[in-house]
């Protein structure tokens, strides 16, 4: 299931930050609410070998650009034949964020499922969804 | 805008140290103090990142005055985190240009090695974004982000990298001052451990102790301040566009070359931030002293060794003398100094122009100095 991330919007610039920000970090106006889907690009990722106290090695970190712009850091379960630039679905567990790769089996899913359900919102989230399996299997295994 | 001059240098041997910070500043504090023939200044700015974390000392700046036998001097504390040094030198640096104080003692110096490695981490990695924290977002974690989003464009190769780490730790050989004094191999850099994949132990820059000094001055000595600018970023990597260079460098050094008003062409030696080694290749491109994408070509040729075009890091850099927070900066500038007055012996590069480019926390206040013999 895609999950809605809450972010937030600056008017002037329209840079969107998710989690919400009170200000933009680049403008001194207020930011307004925003939803972004949950599911985006890995820009970076990382495998921590010496977490700090609190964390487990190895502790696996990505940077993902979301669909609705926002940049967003969470965790993974795994990044072996993880590459910057594939798609990922975020998810909340317990409050923490994880990142999980997208094959193109479930990206296929994915839409099945959503394009079952009404409401314009989730129409065209199934429709990117649909665009983007289509890219997928004609380029994305680079 | 009065001419700052640089009257006096001193550094203490960077590594493993059992005395407290206040001495060590002390020790490079009235060196440098001694070099510019001065028996005090008129005002005092002090660096250390976090002196109330590392040694559970506060009011930092009157610590060092007092420990000095400058009670009666004005001091003040400057902090911009790994960048303090900097700061602090541009604080100096203003204080004498403004003509409120006619010689400034800037001094610099952190105390970490007698805590544990992962505490000092965790210490450091509180000038990182709370949120990003949150997800076990430390110094090096985040400098594996950068390091690979950077391969993954083919900006630079594993190689290039390592070889910074190698040539640093070359001329930390030369350094009788530096943290680092045996040579690396590449293939040591790319066997080491994996500590933030892609980065590995041999590419980071080691926990260190130690202080630095200068004296600024408005009377004319032998080295001049032609430039120093500050360039900033969002505190929080996800809110920046750019992955693979550091607009925070890229402003410093346009603000540097703008005051001092000559470019890139007339730098004949450089002192980078490399706290990670691709950081010494983002810095290289940031600062225009190469050309974009040329960095990596740039080191494996020997174009900043010792004997190459533009020597950078002749000190050992980060990588090699070592990297005590809110020395650095200053340690930089002590190299610099030395350089254009031919101090440095064992590793005398014979420039007139220097650059010094300082990181504060992941690129959120950086700072490209640019000093001149007169």
């Amino acid at each position: 299931m895609i999950q809605a991330i809450a972010a937030s919007r600056c008017p002037t610039c329209a840079l969107t930050v998710a989690p919400p920000a009170h200000f933009c970090p680049r403008h001194p106006v207020e930011m307004a609410p925003a939803a972004v889907a949950g599911v985006g690009e890995i820009v970076s990722f990382t495998t921590l070998h010496s977490p700090p106290e609190g964390f487990r090695a190895p502790l696996h970190i990505a940077l993902v650009e979301l669909e609705g712009g926002a940049r967003f850091v969470c965790h993974g379960a795994e990044t072996r034949g993880l590459r910057v630039g594939a798609r990922v679905a975020i998810e909340a567990v317990d409050d923490v964020y994880y990142f999980a790769h997208l094959g193109a089996l479930d990206r296929a899913r994915l839409f099945w499922r959503r394009a079952g359900h009404a409401g314009d919102r989730v129409n065209a989230i199934a429709r990117s969804l649909a665009q983007r399996v289509w890219k997928g299997s004609s380029g994305a295994e680079r | 805008m009065h001419d700052v001059w640089v009257a006096g240098a001193a550094m203490t041997r960077i590594g493993r140290r059992s005395e407290p910070l206040t001495d060590l500043m002390a020790e490079a504090a009235h060196a440098a103090l001694r070099g510019a023939g001065l028996e005090g200044p008129d005002a005092i700015v002090v660096a250390t990142m976090n002196p109330e974390e590392f040694l559970g000392d506060g009011n930092f700046a009157s610590h060092v005055a007092t420990h000095l036998g400058f009670a009666g001097v004005p001091a003040l504390r400057v902090e911009t985190a790994t960048s303090s040094g900097a700061a602090a030198f541009y604080a100096g640096f203003a204080l004498v240009a403004a003509g409120l104080r006619r010689a400034v003692l800037v001094v610099g110096g952190e105390k970490m090695t007698h805590l544990p490695t992962p505490k000092v981490s965790e210490l450091i990695g509180r000038s990182i974004d709370p949120y990003e924290r949150r997800y076990g977002a430390t110094m090096p974690a985040l400098a594996g982000l950068v390091t690979r989003a950077l391969l993954a464009r083919h900006a630079v190769t594993p190689r290039e990298m390592a070889q910074v780490a190698v040539k640093n730790h070359a001329h930390g050989a030369k350094n009788p001052l530096a943290h680092f004094r045996q040579p690396l191999t590449v293939d040591e850099v790319l066997e080491s451990r994996m500590v933030a994949d892609p980065l590995r132990l041999l590419h980071c820059c080691p926990i260190s102790d130690g202080a630095a000094a200068v004296v600024l001055a408005a009377d004319r000595a032998r080295v001049r301040v032609a430039g120093i600018g500050q360039g900033t970023d969002t505190l929080a990597v996800r809110h920046r566009r750019e992955l693979t260079s550091f607009p925070a460098t890229q402003d410093a050094a346009r603000a540097a070359y703008a005051m001092a008003g000559f470019g890139p062409e007339r730098v004949e030696v450089a002192e980078l931030h490399d706290a990670f080694a691709p950081f010494e290749l983002i810095a290289l491109e940031d600062t225009g002293l190469v050309p974009p994408g040329k960095a990596g070509r740039a080191t494996l040729d020997g174009e900043t060794a010792l004997g190459g075009r533009l020597p950078v890091n002749p000190s050992g850099g980060l990588k090699a003398r070592g990297h005590p927070l809110a020395a650095t900066g200053l340690a930089q500038l002590v190299e610099c100094v030395w350089q254009l007055t031919g101090e440095a012996a064992g590793r005398q590069v014979g420039a007139r122009v220097a650059l010094a480019h300082s990181i504060g926390g992941l690129a959120t206040s950086n700072w490209v100095t640019l000093l001149e013999a007169a």
